[in-house]
């Protein structure tokens, strides 16, 4: 039998407390396993380079750029309708038809995602200045910040109004922000976009294609102007992107959308996406405007409206390269649409085709083309007819028109109109159908003042002084402590 | 001076009057096996003062006054008490037994045992007879109904899934379950342990009696001890028991024509064309709850192994219990192995240990419920052909039949928990205890996809095989060293504790993917049978580690008075330096009223007993790192011709490295009570805690932009309630019963959200996340949040008449202006509803009559309600309940079920989802008839047990869903009904044999 002695086992004791103690601090130090720790992120110009790219990943985020986002600007416009089977998203059918309230989850969905954008932009924009690094890159990757911040508050001022305006990361003692004038929030876009356009080079390497570039926040810039009727604005602004000569017209209109129409000499900012065999890189963009079924194994929302259809010239080659009809063949020759009987009038958007892509349907390969060159030309042309310079209007104007016509001599003929009110209309319906199904509409006819006249001639409840801006989100309003207010009209 | 003084108080305890002894009894005390048994108390009948402890000998000597009157009582916990006249004696050789009823009078607490009767704290028991009336593999539900103070909830009727436990209400606004502690160990869950090894469950609910388990005891401590072996000669014990479960009831949804009009209503109201052109011409149609649900079998086997001699006691255990789940594709089955030996190294020295392995395999269920529920009941679930049959045609919800076949998810477990001590006891007095403990876990899931296509043009389907593997490893070691002193002389009674323990957890995950497999049977579910190029991995973890000091005293004097105080520092790696340490206090007062002269003249109160305490305990349940802010990567952009990843990090996720302890306050006031020689016996405890510095993760407005919500020490809540249990137990003749009553009240009440922070809202509802929760001062954790409800507009004119929010239409819901200011905003939004019961309670009855035995149990709760939250996901037209067919069609005809439309206004959350919440349920009848004791001698078996059990036989309830337990692992969303697995009825038949 063993013997333990009262000494021995009194000494095994104290020792234990001994030792427990001496090494406490130590043992109660413990690292993150696996990640980097906050106390040292943004302290090298590689993290200056990762939080940037942060922000960048959310233009192919499903919130930002998919769902919420085709909902709160073409099928809530007179270009599109719903689409899909008649019951499927109610909450996009609510959209579609103006029964929606401050519940909807398609304006939280945007409301959410692009304030991550903007509380991603302003962290980087916050820390970045604090690295050490080559001056020229720092300062490079600021303006793309400030680009990529302005876009999120330019959609975001377009769609709500009056926005709380967060231009660094929050404390929690900020948490409860009230709205702030949408012309202060147009400022700061005007002011960030014109450091990025002293920041930003005018191109990049290869490897960079994608990332914001003068040219982008120009194009953005002039964008911001024209919702806010600064026509000289637009007019320096699209024409600075003109004159710099690094983009043209892709000659072939419906392969600007495909996929080899990608990056294309027409293309001012696309957002990239890629379906990697691993590792994402795709957007569920495509996805959702697919054709339903098979073969594309789209959800075939974003249905173009009659009212769309109905709108192009006689012979205009842009509406078959716009809309896909049942019993067409794809672009890419693998298969022909069939017709589905569980859905009424069936169309879908071109535009958003992809071919088949690896790793099933939610990676979707699509660039998300953002700013064409051709738009830049029909902002230079709307500023030219509002500023009285008609012939100036004309010749970007007709730019457009001869790129669409083609070879097609008999359809589009070059316009010639001169008159300011007769010229302004063609210029608008010239937007429409050469960026039909690009989610410009229903920003472009808010910012005409014709939303109420357009919307209700196709039938829709479109109240005039209520519904030209979206409700602010309701769990928005309850989280913000009573400090946000809503627009008028959604209580 | 001081020392002389010191001396004569010294004396004054002793007791001066055992200077006067007439004369000295000697003897020796032995146990039952004949072995010498030290630390008995002996004293005398007509001394009060006088007493003596056995030595480690067994041997006494004791002074006596009177040895002719008089008579020695000898007493040991675990003991039958035994008195002897001494008659004059000089030597008095004694021999006790064991006390049968052992757990009646000694109660596990933290770090040791005490008697009950020298309890200051809320301390309920639950004995291993209880345990084994509820055929289930889980012992948390088993909890269920049977301790005042403790709701158990059960998570989901899924097979292997434990039960929500709330302790004297929800105390934090975060993780509220209990500690567990088994066998010394401290654990977070005891999903692994077989509910056969249990030997009892002890529930700490005061301060009293958790604070000495610190920063995690706020929330309640449960106890279980398994069984050890015995001194005796070898007994093997078989268990077995085999039985069916089916669903208790179905959801009553519309059948296919009455879908069908209702489809088309809902196509009509909405501006569309309608869908079906006859729905009279569908009938029935499919029901798919049918469909998904089986009868299931369960089967439990246990076969033991128990005892010991002078150096070695075992108790060795194997159990195999099987379950599948009455939802198809949700088989659960686990083995457990069990040894729990000590070893009697020397008359002071014991080694010992506890180790559980246990290994279980389950099969993930592919989530058909929400299927069946939302399916289209014109669909048939095969085509002619025998292909099925296309679920996606008009909203894209699959057939659930489907889903069943293409689903190849399974989990298995292993898991060691056990621990190694040594006790040595020295100088008399003293215990040193050591003991190492560890819970090594791991899992693996794999989910493999099949590629498949439902129809060709069916959206159910999967273009590429997958398959992902995850493994998980948690590892935990405890090591825990404490020194006790335990003394007992004349009218003291002392005990003293004090401690290190040291703690460390360690968690990772290890998992990755692939697609394109060579094959899709079972022998293919291996990543290396995937494309390589399409591979992707992950691997993190985290750890956290615990330090603690600990102290408690007792004290009793003369039986009556009661002291306890204690005191833990608890130190941990989760909190930022200067928060790391917290101290948590306790004291605890008790007085035994029986054992005071003035009640020794009645017979009525056979025990009384008035005890309080106050402490401080707290909760660290948190994030490892939520004190440390990290950095998310792989949030990853695109660029380049040819594209490729950018990979991009950020911090998304705030952090707050001032977040502290949870610290919770609690009063309890407690009186026990038996009458008629304890054949009544009642307990009723009022128990007053409160939380503050409650660690929230507080939604943020989204504008904030990050990625998750920070947390913070923000608020506080209050719980009050009473706990009562009542119990009664009589024989007559051969007859025995007993009849018992738990029950206990929860008021739950937010008193602050911190500063500047108005109101906390959770529970996201419907197709928009609706938030359906909002906690505020003044109301309980969760409370529901919407319109109140007015009946239905009726026509135009009551649209002019009424406020409205300016969307309605006749026959749509008239929402209650609670602010009297003409419109409806979401300013007149409410409470309307209260996840929390007001009461809960359990009723049991058992019956013995010769070999019969008959055990009757209800639990249920009353005054909670519950959204019916699945009802308002309609992401298109889904299956109806058959509550929308009471709609309003026209005026007049529903004056509470609005038109039928999909979203909108009659979804905004509102009373019309509310429903009522209480049930009583008739948890358990067990029959049992234990075969003569007469028959079973010539087959050598001491004792043949055959039974038959119904749980959950019948629920009386007012809510439509499967079951009205409907709970959450976040307290602020709790009673939302989004479509929970069904709980089940379940009939077994078993035997319990011993030999």
């Amino acid at each position: 039998m063993i013997r333990i002695t009262s000494y021995k086992s009194i000494v095994a004791a104290l020792l234990t407390v001994f030792l427990v103690t001496a090494c406490s601090e130590e043992f109660l130090e413990k690292k993150p396993l696996g990640q980097l720790s906050s106390e040292t992120f943004f302290t090298t110009p590689e993290h200056a380079v990762l939080g940037t790219n942060a922000v960048y990943n959310l233009l192919r985020d499903w919130s930002v750029h998919v769902f919420s986002y085709i909902g709160t600007t073409d099928i809530i416009s007179d270009d599109s309708d719903k689409g899909s089977t008649p019951n499927d998203a109610n909450f996009l059918l609510e959209v579609d038809n103006f029964t929606f309230d401050a519940g909807n989850t398609a304006f939280s969905g945007v409301w959410s995602g692009y304030y991550r954008g903007i509380y991603r932009a302003n962290l980087a924009i916050q820390e970045i200045p604090n690295i050490e690094m080559d001056e020229t890159m720092k300062a490079r990757l600021i303006g793309e910040n400030k680009f990529l911040r302005a876009y999120f508050y330019l959609s975001l001022v377009r769609w709500f109004g009056d926005i709380p305006l967060i231009l660094e990361p929050l404390n929690p003692d900020q948490y409860e922000q009230a709205r702030d004038p949408k012309e202060e929030v147009f400022a700061a876009i005007e002011q960030d976009l014109l450091d990025a356009i002293d920041a930003l080079p005018e191109t990049y390497p290869p490897a960079d294609i994608g990332r914001a570039t003068k040219g982008a926040a120009q194009g953005l810039l002039a964008r911001a102007y024209l919702t806010t009727g600064n026509f000289t604005g637009v007019r320096d602004m699209a024409e600075a992107v003109i004159n710099s000569g690094r983009y043209d017209l892709y000659p072939n209109y419906t392969q600007l959308f495909q996929p080899i129409g990608e990056n294309s000499v027409e293309s001012v900012f696309e957002v990239q996406a890629e379906a990697f065999e691993v590792g994402g890189g795709g957007s569920q963009y495509n996805e959702v405007q697919g054709v339903r079924g098979i073969p594309n194994l789209g959800w075939g929302f974003n249905r173009p409206s009659d009212d769309l259809v109905a709108t192009y010239e006689t012979g205009d080659p842009r509406r078959d390269a716009t809309i896909f009809y049942p019993g067409e063949i794809l672009p890419d020759g693998s298969d022909i649409i069939s017709d589905n009987p569980n859905i009424v009038g069936e169309r879908y958007n071109q535009k958003a085709w992809v071919p088949d892509h690896p790793g099933g349907n939610g990676n979707g390969p699509g660039n998300i083309r953002l700013i064409r060159y051709a738009d830049v030309l029909l902002m230079a042309a709307e500023a030219h007819n509002e500023l009285g310079n008609p012939q100036q209007a004309l010749e970007y104007l007709n730019q457009v028109r001869a790129r669409a016509r083609g070879t097609r001599t008999s359809v589009l003929p070059d316009i010639t109109e001169t008159n300011q009110n007769a010229l302004r209309d063609i210029i608008w319906h010239e937007r429409r159908v050469e960026l039909a199904m690009e989610q410009q509409r229903w920003f472009d006819i808010v910012r005409q003042g014709r939303a109420a006249e357009l919307m209700q001639a196709v039938g829709k409840p479109f109240v005039e002084g209520k519904h030209e801006v979206l409700p602010i989100p309701q769990t928005e309003i309850d989280l913000s402590g009573g400090m946000l207010t809503q627009n008028p009209g959604y209580n | 001076m001081k020392n002389k003084y010191l001396l004569s108080v010294f004396c004054l305890l002793l007791g001066l009057s055992t200077l006067h002894a007439q004369s000295t009894v000697t003897g020796t005390v032995i146990d039952e096996t004949g072995l010498p048994l030290p630390g008995v108390n002996i004293r005398s009948a007509l001394q009060s003062t006088t007493g003596v402890i056995s030595d480690a000998d067994g041997s006494y000597s004791i002074d006596l006054e009177d040895p002719a009157n008089d008579t020695l009582i000898f007493s040991f916990i675990g003991y039958q008490t035994l008195r002897q006249a001494v008659q004059a004696r000089t030597t008095i050789d004694v021999q006790m037994d064991v006390q049968q009823q052992l757990l009646d009078d000694v109660v596990v607490v933290g770090y040791g045992v005490q008697r009950k009767s020298d309890l200051t704290g809320a301390i309920s028991s639950v004995k291993e007879e209880e345990l084994q009336r509820v055929s289930s593999g889980n012992v948390e539900q088993i909890l269920q109904g049977r301790v005042a103070g403790v709701q158990v909830t059960p998570s989901s009727g899924e097979p292997g899934r434990g039960a929500v436990i709330r302790i004297r209400g929800t105390g934090t606004l975060n993780d509220a379950s209990p500690l567990f502690v088994v066998d010394g160990m401290l654990l977070n869950d005891i999903d692994f342990l077989n509910p056969n090894d249990i030997e009892s469950i002890e529930v700490l609910k005061d301060a009293s009696a958790t604070a000495i388990y610190g920063s995690r005891g706020a929330n309640g401590v449960i106890i279980v001890t398994t069984k050890k072996g015995r001194d005796q000669r070898p007994t093997f014990q078989l268990n077995a028991y085999y039985g069916a479960q089916e669903v208790v009831r179905q959801i009553d949804l519309t059948n296919a024509s009455e879908f069908a009009q209702l489809a088309n209503e809902v196509a009509i109201n909405t501006g569309l064309e309608t869908p079906f052109d006859d729905p009279n011409s569908f009938g029935e149609g499919t029901d798919w709850q049918d469909q998904i649900f089986q009868t299931a079998p369960i089967q439990n086997y246990q076969l033991s192994s128990n005892g010991g001699n002078e150096f070695v006691r075992y108790n060795i255990a194997a159990n195999y219990f099987a379950q599948e789940g009455i939802i198809r594709g949700s088989d659960f089955n686990r083995l457990t192995i069990r040894l729990n030996n000590e070893y009697l190294l020397s008359e002071n020295v014991t080694v010992g240990h506890n180790i559980a392995y246990t290994r279980n395999n389950r099969e993930n269920p592919a989530g058909v419920l929400t299927q069946a529920y939302r399916a289209e009941p014109v669909i048939p679930v095969f085509n002619d052909d025998g292909s099925f049959a296309d679920a996606t045609v008009r909203i894209p919800v699959g057939n659930p039949e489907a889903s069943i076949f293409y689903r190849n998810s399974f989990s298995d477990g292993t898991r060691l928990v056990g621990n190694a001590y040594i006790n040595v006891d020295f100088l008399k007095n003293f215990t040193f205890r050591s003991s190492f403990g560890i819970d090594n876990e791991r899992f693996e899931s794999k989910t493999f996809v099949p590629q498949f296509e439902v129809s060709p043009t069916s959206l159910q389907r999967n273009e590429e095989s997958n398959l992902n593997v995850n493994n998980t490893t948690n590892e935990s070691w405890l090591w825990e060293n404490t020194i006790s002193y335990q003394n007992e002389w004349n009218i003291h009674r002392i005990n003293l504790l004090g401690g290190v323990t040291a703690q460390e957890f360690t968690n990772e995950g290890l998992g990755g993917s692939r697609r394109n497999f060579l094959g899709e049977t079972e022998e293919f579910f291996y990543l290396s049978a995937g494309e390589a190029e399409t591979q992707t991995n992950f691997n993190g973890g985290f750890e956290w580690t615990l330090l603690s000091y600990l102290f408690r005293a007792n004290y009793t004097l003369m039986d009556r008075y009661l002291l306890t105080v204690s005191m833990r520092a608890d130190g941990s790696s989760k909190f930022g330096e200067n928060n790391r340490w917290g101290y948590f206090p306790s004291v605890g007062l008790g007085w035994n009223l029986s054992q005071e002269a003035f009640m020794q003249s009645q017979n009525l109160i056979s025990r009384l007993k008035l005890r309080g305490s106050w402490g401080v305990i707290g909760n660290e349940k948190i994030g490892a790192y939520a004190g440390k802010p990290t950095v998310t990567s792989n949030i990853n952009a695109v660029f380049g011709n040819p594209s490729s990843l950018a990979t991009g990090a950020s911090i998304v996720d705030p952090a707050n490295p001032n977040i502290q302890w949870e610290e919770t306050e609690q009063y309890n006031f407690g009186v026990e009570i038996g009458f008629l020689e304890n054949r009544l016996t009642a307990e009723l405890d009022y128990y007053n805690r409160t939380t503050n510095d409650i660690l929230v993760a507080v939604p943020i407005p989204d504008y904030v932009g990050v990625d998750a919500n920070p947390v913070v020490n923000a608020a506080s809540v209050e719980n009050k309630g009473i706990d009562m249990t009542l119990n009664w137990r009589d024989d007559i003749g051969d007859f025995s019963y007993s009849v018992g009553f738990v029950g206990s009240t929860v008021n739950n009440e937010v008193l602050s959200l911190g500063t500047g922070q108005a109101e906390i809202f959770g529970g996201g509802l419907g197709v928009g996340g609706l938030l359906g929760t909002r906690t505020v001062v003044g109301q309980p954790i969760g409370a529901f949040y919407g319109y109140r409800t007015n009946g239905i507009f009726q026509n135009e004119q009551e649209l002019e008449q009424f406020p409205t929010r300016g969307v309605e239409v006749p026959g749509d819901l008239r929402f209650v202006d609670t602010n009297n200011d003409g419109v409806i905003t979401s300013d007149d939004r409410t409470m309307i509803g209260n996840p929390i019961p007001d009461f809960t309670y359990g009723f049991n009855v058992s019956m013995n009559y010769k070999g019969f035995d008959l055990a009757l149990e209800f639990n249920g709760q009353q005054g909670n309600e519950i959204i019916n939250a699945k009802k308002m996901a309609r992401f298109g037209t889904y299956n109806f309940e058959t509550t929308f067919l009471d709609r309003w069609t026209g005026e007049g005809t529903s004056n509470t079920e609005p038109r039928v439309t999909n979203g909108g206004h009659n979804y905004e959350p509102s009373e019309r989802f509310i429903e009522d919440g209480s049930f009583t349920r008739l948890r358990t009848v067990q029959l049992g008839y234990t075969l003569p004791q007469s028959l079973m001698d010539r087959v050598g078996i001491s004792r043949f047990r055959v039974y038959v059990i119904g749980n959950n036989l019948v629920t009386w309830t007012d809510y439509s869903g499967y079951t009205p337990e409907i709970t959450s692992g976040s307290v602020i969303s709790v009673g939302i009904d989004s479509g929970v697995f069904p709980i089940a009825k379940t009939f077994t038949a078993g035997i319990d044999v011993t030999f």
